[in-house]
């Protein structure tokens, strides 16, 4: 026990004072009676004091009890603990959901094991339990007993996302250094790299599972505005031999294409599905089946299907006739006076030539050699009369397949360093092709107009724009879908997201996502309740891998110190004042019943 | 009712009037009534002979006795007078405490009640009040119930006050007493015990017929409301004592209370007069007509 505060207890000195200043106040009540005849014997045997002072009865007492209590508060009295807190890091990536021999899972064989090694541990014991995936974090807050420990690791469930070994490495680096636990668990089917911390046990499922997976699932259209789309499935054999593998492709639930292909031990292969029917959900299966039937299924979204509608904001109306040539494109033509923001929330993609928003769009949006100093983009430019391009990304969606070599540009504008948007194009001035996304929207902007150029005399220019619409309109490659655990911007418009296991989620736009943990199709629902499929899958072939479990590094403290000793100090100062509060509370009934009985009988 | 006290309803009335003063000696009354009297008269209760002389009513001659003695015996009776009642009233500063007992209140309904059965026996009545503020109640004696109304209105005017000894009080009363009587002293008795000896020996000597009656309240016989540290103020003599009241203090005065009101009782005992004790928390109407023997009052 002990004193946060030991100084305060000066103020005991505060006793003495209160015994003057009750002696100086609390006269005796003066009661008139019709004789003190009988009351003379009284004061012969007790009632007088010496010096005439009042006797010290009970309500003194107490308000000398609480004078102590509160001075005691003030010194904020503590009693020292023993703790032993423990770590439970226990592994609940899409790998744990594997079948071992025994028929369990592997995130079953771990749980009953961690159940079983903490069933040995003190019954007060400090547990705190952190899952793996999607990203490390803790389950709770710590439970004060291993039975409530028990009873949330019984709970809780394996996701369908991987987990990210570095940062699990990182984490169980910094509990096992020791100076917020005294133990760390480790239950998990990655083995732990090299020595482990004295501090850290571990439960290791890591028998090698064979395993046949589906790696990814892209889709591609066949051409922008094209209707037809283009599957492609990379497949992953992790056995000791070589398997033939057949996937079964479905769309919307109906038969759409089937491939195989012999695959060796160890071995991933892309198998392609051409000119695939349109649909709004494909779902893959992968035969035969195998202990972890998760990677077994992928699922793809295509775009909508229905022509693109592109509203063209522009003075210059004659620029737009180009696009009417694209097939699949319903084109929309509008002066900038007219324009609204709501005009550009019906559209799939808006393109702004010469001109830019008074907002940020609430959609896509292409902007063609916007002003310069615009509020909303503060995008600064400078003319370019003549244009050399000097470097692009590669690989990136908007500059695939293009010739740059062949590409000519006769003017322009060059653009400065953007703030938030990345130069995808640069010149031999700064920038010429700019992309960024902001609350969930893409965004770019070129300091050329594309448009007078498109067909076939300028081929890497007409590429260079369907790839900038393909982007803008959602068909890229990087459209097909996300992987289990990654968070994504929740688009404009969508108010609720319906989960793979039906369960919805009320959602805000350009916030993040992270409840994405699970496979399968999620439905993005708008104001208006039409949904959007956006299609989720494991998609991560090391996470596959059941043959070879990757090991996980723990970096052991700089200094073996042994065990280290833990305390907690326990504050009393809660209790002292529920004591003075239950003293001032009985203090204030014995008064009022004293001076109530007094003027019942002299009023 | 007449301005008369709440507890004089009209059936108490008419049981006081069954109710009539008995006293231990006889006493010469100031007319004719229902009390023997030591004067020979022409009752029907026998009271001695004399030798026969002229003039005297040959009527009351006893002609047995001269057949016997051969000589004329004129029978005497005794005479049948009223009783002269004086009632003391207490009004004393103590008469006032403790405040919700009404002691004085009680005093005076007592002393209303005594007033009313010897009226209606047709005796004469005199109260006097023993200190007290406004104006002072000194009755000559009166005869006739009727005047039950008038001495009521002035007992309830008058408010218990000023400081009481009881020796020269009833000393200054007993001089101005012509006639024994039946005395009635009315008090708390709240002082030292030779006072209260002394003052209704006085009394005593004077050859009347003494009732004390002694009006304590409830609460302060229990000693109740006061509680803790007080200081204690006399309402007559303003004397303060500082005590601790407890439940054991507050015993320890009850005993005393009651011990001073025993010994009260057994010098009244000894000396042959009556003595009663009525506690405010008592009722009333109980009190009275139960106690009747102790007051000197017969049926």
């Amino acid at each position: 026990m002990g004193l946060l505060y030991p100084s305060a207890l000066v103020f005991f000195a505060l006793v003495p004072a209160l015994l003057i200043a009750y002696l100086v106040r609390e006269r005796p009540l003066r009661v008139t009676v019709s004789s003190v005849l009988a009351f003379r014997a009284l004061r012969g045997l007790k009632g007088e004091r010496p010096w005439g002072l009042p006797q010290l009865d009970w309500l003194f007492i107490v308000e000398v009890m609480i004078l102590s209590l509160a001075v005691l508060a003030m010194a904020q009295p503590y009693v020292v603990r023993r703790r032993k807190p423990i770590a439970v890091v226990l592994d609940n990536s899409a790998a744990m959901q594997a079948r071992t021999a025994s028929g369990q899972t592997r995130f079953e064989v771990v749980r009953a094991r961690l159940a079983a090694m903490l069933s040995s541990e003190p019954a007060d014991a400090e547990i705190t339990v952190y899952l793996t995936a999607p990203q490390p974090h803790q389950m709770a807050e710590p439970f004060d007993a291993a039975a409530q420990a028990r009873s949330a690791i019984g709970r809780a469930a394996a996701t369908d996302a991987p987990d990210q070994r570095d940062a699990v490495g990182r984490l169980l680096t910094e509990l096992a250094s020791g100076r917020r636990f005294s133990e760390v668990i480790f239950a998990s089917s990655h083995p732990v790299n090299g020595s482990v911390p004295r501090n850290v046990r571990t439960i290791i499922v890591a028998d090698p599972v064979p395993n046949f997976a589906i790696g990814s699932f892209r889709l591609r259209r066949e051409g922008f505005g094209a209707a037809a789309l283009r599957g492609r499935l990379k497949l992953a054999n992790f056995s000791p031999h070589a398997q033939t593998l057949k996937v079964v492709l479905t769309g919307d639930g109906k038969p759409l294409a089937k491939a195989e292909s012999l695959v060796e031990s160890r071995g991933v292969v892309s198998v392609e599905f051409p000119q695939l029917a349109p649909a709004a959900v494909y779902r893959a299966e992968l035969q035969p089946t195998d202990d972890f039937p998760l990677d077994n299924v992928a699922y793809a979204t295509a775009g909508a299907i229905k022509a693109v509608e592109v509203l063209f904001v522009s003075p210059v109306r004659a620029d737009a006739d180009s696009l009417t040539t694209l097939a699949g494109v319903k084109l929309r033509v509008q002066s900038p006076e007219n324009f609204s923001p709501a005009d550009a929330e019906k559209a799939d993609l808006t393109i702004f030539e010469y001109t830019v928003p008074k907002e940020l769009p609430s959609g896509n949006a292409l902007m063609v050699m916007p002003p310069g100093g615009d509020p909303v983009f503060n995008f600064a430019v400078r003319p370019a009369e003549s244009i050399q391009i000097a470097s692009w990304q590669r690989p990136d969606p908007l500059t695939d397949e293009v010739n740059f070599r062949l590409l000519e540009l006769r003017r322009g504008e060059f653009f400065d360093l953007h703030p938030w948007m990345e130069s995808i194009v640069s010149g031999n001035g700064g920038g010429l092709l700019l992309a960024g996304v902001r609350q969930g929207h893409r965004y770019v902007a070129t300091g050329f107009n594309p448009f007078p150029y498109l067909g076939k005399q300028n081929l890497p220019m007409s590429v260079l724009t369907l790839n900038m619409l393909s982007y803008l309109a959602g068909l890229g490659a990087d459209s097909v879908g996300y992987r289990t655990g990654e968070p994504w911007l929740v688009p404009a418009g969508v108010e609720k997201i319906i989960l793979p296991s039906s369960s919805s989620v009320a959602v805000k736009p350009g916030t993040l996502f992270t409840a994405g943990t699970q496979q399968g199709i999620y439905q993005l629902v708008d104001a208006a309740g039409e949904r959007r499929p956006r299609a989720a899958m494991l998609g991560d072939l090391a996470e596959s891998d059941l043959d070879l479990s990757v090991p996980i590094t723990i970096q052991a403290p700089a200094e073996e110190t042994g065990p280290a000793t833990f305390t907690a100090n326990i504050p009393l100062t809660a209790y002292l004042i529920a004591a003075m509060l239950i003293l001032a509370a009985a203090e204030g009934v014995i008064a009022y019943r004293r001076k109530r009985r007094a003027l019942e009988v002299h009023p | 009712m007449l301005g008369l006290p709440a507890e004089f309803t009209p059936d108490f009335l008419a049981r006081l009037e069954q109710l009539r003063i008995k006293t231990r000696r006889e006493y010469v009354g100031m007319g004719k009534g229902a009390h023997l009297s030591p004067k020979r008269g022409s009752s029907l209760e026998f009271s001695d002979f004399r030798h026969y002389s002229m003039g005297d009513d040959f009527r009351y001659i006893d002609w047995g006795l001269y057949g016997r003695t051969d000589k004329l015996y004129i029978k005497l009776f005794q005479e049948e007078e009223d009783l002269l009642t004086y009632i003391f009233l207490d009004a004393s500063a103590s008469m006032a405490y403790p405040v919700g007992d009404r002691k004085f209140e009680s005093a005076v309904a007592i002393a209303l009640a005594l007033a009313y059965v010897s009226l209606a026996s047709g005796d004469r009545v005199m109260i006097r009040v023993l200190a007290g503020e406004g104006d002072r109640v000194a009755t000559s004696l009166v005869y006739g119930r009727y005047r039950i109304v008038e001495l009521a209105r002035r007992l309830v005017a008058v408010k218990p006050g000023g400081q009481l000894d009881l020796v020269p009080a009833l000393a200054r009363e007993l001089v101005s007493i012509k006639r024994a009587g039946k005395v009635f002293i009315i008090s708390d008795y709240l002082m030292m015990l030779n006072s209260v000896t002394t003052g209704l020996g006085l009394f005593g000597a004077a050859a009347m017929d003494v009732t004390a009656v002694q009006v304590l309240g409830g609460r302060e016989l229990s000693g109740q409301g006061i509680e803790g540290n007080v200081e204690l103020v006399d309402a007559e003599s303003g004397e303060r004592v500082r005590v601790a009241m407890g439940s054991r203090s507050r015993q320890q005065y009850h005993e005393t209370l009651m011990r001073l009101s025993r010994e009260i009782r057994s010098f009244c005992f000894k000396r042959g007069l009556h003595y009663t004790l009525y506690t405010t928390d008592r009722g009333f109407h109980d009190f009275f007509l139960r106690a009747a023997a102790e007051l000197g009052l017969v049926h």
